[in-house]
């Protein structure tokens, strides 16, 4: 029995890694809470929904400060009048980095999939914050793309005041300009920009829920049928009546021929960490209804394929990191802070599905993940 | 009523205590633990204990489930601190603890019980907001350089102690519920011609042949063969596990342990280290330390004269979970880790050998009893030594109404 080198270069430092990040004890608090979930008046579920998306532009810009991501725009969209913005724990950080490299990977391969002039359509539901359109703005090969936000009047509104306020952001979604009321009398909170490197985004100010029943009368500008579309929920459909995300998902489905979707959220709420996560969020006001009819990977496989996906395809938050990460890149991502965590992290991240699934043309470079 | 009296009062309802004092408990705990060896050496009967990680209710139910201090002699395998709310009030309880009744409170290095490792995982956070200044943190470190490296448990019996209901004399393993009551009994296996693998059975150890599956945290038979009346082999308590660089249980004793833990090497391993299912050494997933095998376990315990190594430092679902033949055994005490796993916790109590004969027939690991590490496996052979009869009391998070969480409870749980 020959114990094995110790000096092995392969072995990721854990500590020596941590202590270039002195920093850290100039008073960032870990955790911290998030503005937007003090807030349960008036609007109730709703309000609260809309605070989640405060804690994932936290985690986000979290995830970035560390090293996590590379996102230049997630700073925009913390406000952190008392100092810096909360750091999240190791175990958030590599959460928050797994989920948005397995959605990018997926995404990419949707936009790879045909050249940069073919038109092609994104639609991300209850979008948020989210930086992911000035990313792929940034780029150079997104002329046919049409991307489509769709959020809370007061979400979208908010987003428009940061773009237009932020040079970094005006720069990529240029031309930001009110979409005019369907009636004179009433406001508007959609807007749309024409991105300088060309293509079209669209930000609608409408609640999801009016969406279902309603492919006749309700119709989003901008939006087309008849190209290749990307559905995206990113913890979004999670949060509406079973019903209702199925009224979502249908109106897209009953509209659009060739049709790709990607459904990120939690799952598994009967096991003990389940069943802590519910209550735990439930303390936070926040419901999942999806989740108790949803359960597991095969329920959410069975959803969208009742739903007229052809090809339905799913990993774990888990499953990513262990299969999708790079071993230099999870050597990189775990030199930034050190995982302690490893249980918990198993636990956590099993906890936590992408599902994903298309029919019709245009998705072969999804076919291939 | 003495100032370390009032101390530990306030401390039991989560109070504070001045940065003063605080400063002089750590000083007289400083004291005591640099008489310390690196491996104490721990008289049976005793409770051990896994990881706290700063969730203060639980160690009170902790407390009310093993039975309060001095009354039970108590041995803590480290991560007193960090991810829980009241880290500061546990480790200084703990401390108090150990102050007031040193030969009852044995408290050993966690990895968490680490400067760099505080500031990433909120002890020196949770310092700062207390007390405004980093000072207590400091004085904590301090105290956390002196804590010994591992325990020896010495007299352990293979018989458990009557506990509310009279007990077998061949009970090798029981398990209680929160309350006291039994959930499962293992009778120890008779030895066998050919034990060479030992029964396959190990309570929750995984991959267990599956009848006799118990209520959570039990599960199937233990496997520490041997036959009954004989003293058990001395156990091994450390947080994490072995290190390639320690062969002996006097190597550790050699460490130089009064510093930081260090990045690598033998002190790092021993407070990073995790037993995984494979063949000798293995890299370990967090970045320090190392993943080791049965066939370490089972080469370091005979040669150590061993028959278990107690070690925490990995959340099991279950409160405890015995591999490899019972030869290692992890033991978490944090219910409901982080507020958020959903797992219960467990203590270990061994009982004292009424005879007397095991702490003298055992050597306890002083220097020079060790064989130098001369050929002690046979080939094809596996001696096992006969294990201490073990009694696990599984628990549950304290009522949430008792726990007093903050107003502001951190919300960054979960990825939304």
């Amino acid at each position: 029995m020959n114990p094995p080198d110790k000096s092995a270069p392969s072995i990721p430092n854990l500590l020596s890694l941590r202590g270039s990040r002195g920093g850290a004890r100039g008073g960032r608090s870990r955790g911290g809470s998030g503005a937007g979930t003090s807030r349960r008046t008036g609007q109730g579920h709703d309000a609260v929904i809309q605070g989640t998306d405060t804690d994932a532009a936290v985690s986000r810009l979290s995830a970035v400060d560390l090293g996590y991501l590379h996102d230049p725009c997630a700073q925009f969209f913390v406000q952190s009048p008392n100092g810096p913005p909360p750091r999240r724990l190791p175990i958030i950080n590599r959460g928050t980095y797994t989920r948005t490299s397995g959605l990018d990977r997926l995404i990419d391969a949707f936009l790879s999939t045909l050249d940069a002039e073919s038109p092609k359509q994104i639609v991300a539901l209850g979008a948020g914050t989210d930086t992911r359109p000035f990313r792929i703005f940034s780029q150079q090969n997104c002329h046919g793309l049409i991307y489509h936000e769709i959020d809370f009047e007061v979400v979208c509104s908010k987003k428009l005041r940061i773009v237009k306020g932020v040079p970094l952001l005006s720069r990529v979604l240029s031309d930001a300009s009110v979409v005019p009321p369907a009636e004179p009398e009433e406001a508007s909170s959609s807007w749309t920009s024409q991105p300088s490197n060309g293509g079209l985004f669209y930000c609608h100010g409408l609640d999801l829920r009016k969406l279902p029943g309603n492919e006749g009368s309700l119709t989003l500008p901008g939006l087309r049928t008849d190209v290749p579309t990307l559905l995206l929920s990113e913890c979004c459909l999670c949060y509406l009546s079973p019903q209702e995300a199925n009224g979502v998902i249908s109106f897209f489905t009953t509209q659009i021929p060739s049709l790709a979707t990607i459904i990120y959220e939690p799952i598994r709420p009967n096991d003990p960490f389940g069943q802590v996560m519910v209550s735990n969020l439930a303390a936070r006001h926040i419901r999942m209804p999806t989740l108790d009819v949803y359960k597991e990977a095969k329920d959410q496989v069975d959803r969208l394929s009742k739903a007229g996906f052809e090809v339905v395809k799913h990993m774990t938050v888990e499953d990513i990191w262990n299969s999708w990460v790079a071993q230099e890149e999870k050597e990189r991502v775990d030199s930034l802070e050190g995982l302690d965590e490893v249980e918990e992290w198993q636990l956590l991240a099993a906890h936590y599905i992408i599902v994903w699934g298309y029919r019709g043309d245009g998705f072969s470079g999804l076919a291939e993940e | 009523m003495s100032d370390l009296d009032r101390a530990i009062a306030q401390l039991r309802s989560c109070r504070p205590i001045p940065e003063s004092q605080v400063r002089e408990i750590c000083h007289k705990a400083r004291e005591l633990l640099i008489e310390e060896g690196n491996v104490v050496t721990v008289a049976a009967p005793v409770t051990i204990c896994g990881d706290i990680h700063g969730q203060f209710h639980d160690l009170m139910e902790l407390f009310r489930v093993g039975g309060d201090v001095p009354d039970t002699n108590y041995l803590f395998m480290g991560d007193f601190v960090d991810r829980g709310f009241y880290s500061l009030e546990t480790f200084l309880l703990l401390l108090c603890l150990k102050v007031r009744y040193p030969d009852r409170m044995t408290l050993i290095r966690g990895n968490h019980e680490s400067r760099q490792i505080t500031t990433v995982y909120g002890f020196y956070d949770e310092c700062i907001r207390k007390y405004g200044s980093a000072n207590v943190w400091r004085y904590c470190c301090d105290v956390f350089d002196y804590l010994a490296l591992g325990a020896i448990v010495l007299g352990a019996s293979n018989t458990l102690s009557t506990g509310t209901e009279p007990v077998d004399e061949d009970t090798e393993i029981e398990v209680c519920d929160q309350s006291g009551t039994v959930m499962s009994r293992f009778p120890r296996p008779m030895p066998r011609p050919n034990s060479a693998e030992g029964p396959a059975r190990s309570p929750n150890g995984g991959g267990g042949s599956g009848d006799r599956t118990g209520p959570p945290g039990s599960g199937a038979s233990g496997a520490s063969g041997g036959s009954i009346g004989n003293p058990t082999g001395a156990v091994l308590c450390v947080h994490g596990g072995l290190s390639p660089l320690i062969d002996t249980v006097d190597k550790i004793r050699l460490i130089d342990r009064k510093q930081e833990v260090p990045h690598e090497g033998a002190m790092c391993d021993l407070l990073w280290s995790d037993p995984d299912e494979i063949d000798g050494w293995g890299l370990s997933p967090r970045g320090a330390g190392f993943l080791f095998g049965a066939d370490i376990v089972k080469i370091f315990n005979h040669r150590n004269d061993l028959s278990l190594i107690a070690r925490a430092h990995q959340l099991v679902m279950e409160g405890f979970k015995e591999m490899f033949d019972a030869s290692i055994v992890t033991v978490w005490s944090a219910p409901n880790y982080c507020y958020r796993c959903g797992n219960v916790a467990a203590v270990l109590e061994l009982s004292e050998d009424e005879s007397g004969t095991g702490l003298f027939a055992r050597s306890n690991g002083d220097v020079g009893r060790s064989d130098g590490g001369r050929g002690v496996m046979m080939e094809g052979e596996t001696f096992v030594r006969n294990g201490p009869a073990r009694r696990y009391r599984v628990f549950q998070a304290a009522p949430q109404d008792s726990r007093g969480m903050p107003a502001k409870k951190p919300v960054a749980d979960y990825f939304l």
